[in-house]
């Protein structure tokens, strides 16, 4: 078994991550599948727009953490990797909805789901941060 | 309003974001008007969809190019916060609209608002950061 050795705000960005992010997305997964998809929910009003701020906490605590991190983080190079991957995350998750955006609009596409933002966000983040870290290995 | 910035790398990056805007919405009026004049389909329709996201890519890398150019390790820091805020508010924004769509009947929000939201909640942030830092 291998040991990283990482510094204090990386443990402290990974305990966060665990302990407040990863629940989060739990109690949104059951939330959604549990209440809204088995039971067939459908809150309205004031409800479905807590519903709806829960949905997105997890989000919303994810870049506080990384926030709280870049904060804390005293290796330049750590950081830099990091915003890289976002910018990237960003950039392409930008361009793809408005493709998407444009496709749909002039009827090439049928109506996307707005929420698919998030998930394309993650996913290329993922990806560029492991292509960073296979770059600079 | 660029004789105010002092930094060449800030000038250079305002320019550049200023062409990129102005190229976003020369290309979404031309492909409008290419979707309503001409009507367009197959990989011509999709060539000419792609056109408005090709100046955000642009912005985005005109960005990393910045951050790589700033000396001042505090503009750095700033459009980084800006950065993370704006990426944030839109993620959280096209979440919870996609949940009231589904299960609320919310009216269908367009993809294509995602990138402006996104810059209107950077310059939100910009500002927030920038007062806290004051």
């Amino acid at each position: 078994m291998s040991s990283r050795v990482g510094s204090p705000a990386k443990y402290r960005f990974e305990d966060r991550v665990l302990f407040f992010v990863v629940p989060l997305f739990f109690l949104d997964a059951i939330l959604g599948i549990w209440g809204f998809h088995y039971h067939h929910l459908h809150p309205d009003g004031a409800l479905a727009v807590v519903c709806a701020a829960l949905q997105s906490s997890p989000i919303i605590a994810f870049i506080v953490i990384v926030g709280l991190y870049l904060a804390g983080e005293t290796d330049d190079f750590q950081k830099t990797v990091l915003v890289q991957s976002i910018l990237r995350g960003i950039g392409v998750t930008l361009a793809v909805t408005t493709f998407c955006g444009s496709l749909e609009k002039y009827g090439f596409l049928r109506q996307m789901d707005v929420s698919w933002v998030q998930i394309l966000f993650f996913v290329t983040v993922t990806v560029s941060m492991l292509v960073s870290r296979w770059r600079y290995r | 309003m660029l004789c105010s910035i002092k930094s060449l790398a800030q000038r250079r990056y305002v320019i550049r974001m200023w062409v990129a805007a102005a190229l976003c919405v020369l290309f979404a009026v031309v492909a409008g008007l290419a979707f309503r004049l001409g009507h367009p389909h197959g990989v011509l329709g999709y060539g000419i969809a792609v056109l408005p996201a090709l100046p955000i890519i642009w912005a985005l890398y005109a960005t990393g190019v910045f951050l790589v150019e700033e000396k001042d390790e505090f503009q750095r820091n700033l459009l980084v916060q800006s950065l993370l805020g704006g990426t944030g508010g839109i993620l959280a924004a096209a979440t919870a609209w996609g949940y009231l769509e589904d299960f609320a009947h919310a009216p269908h929000a367009d993809l294509i608002w995602v990138y402006p939201l996104f810059w209107a909640f950077a310059g939100i942030s910009y500002g927030v950061v920038w007062a806290r830092y004051r």
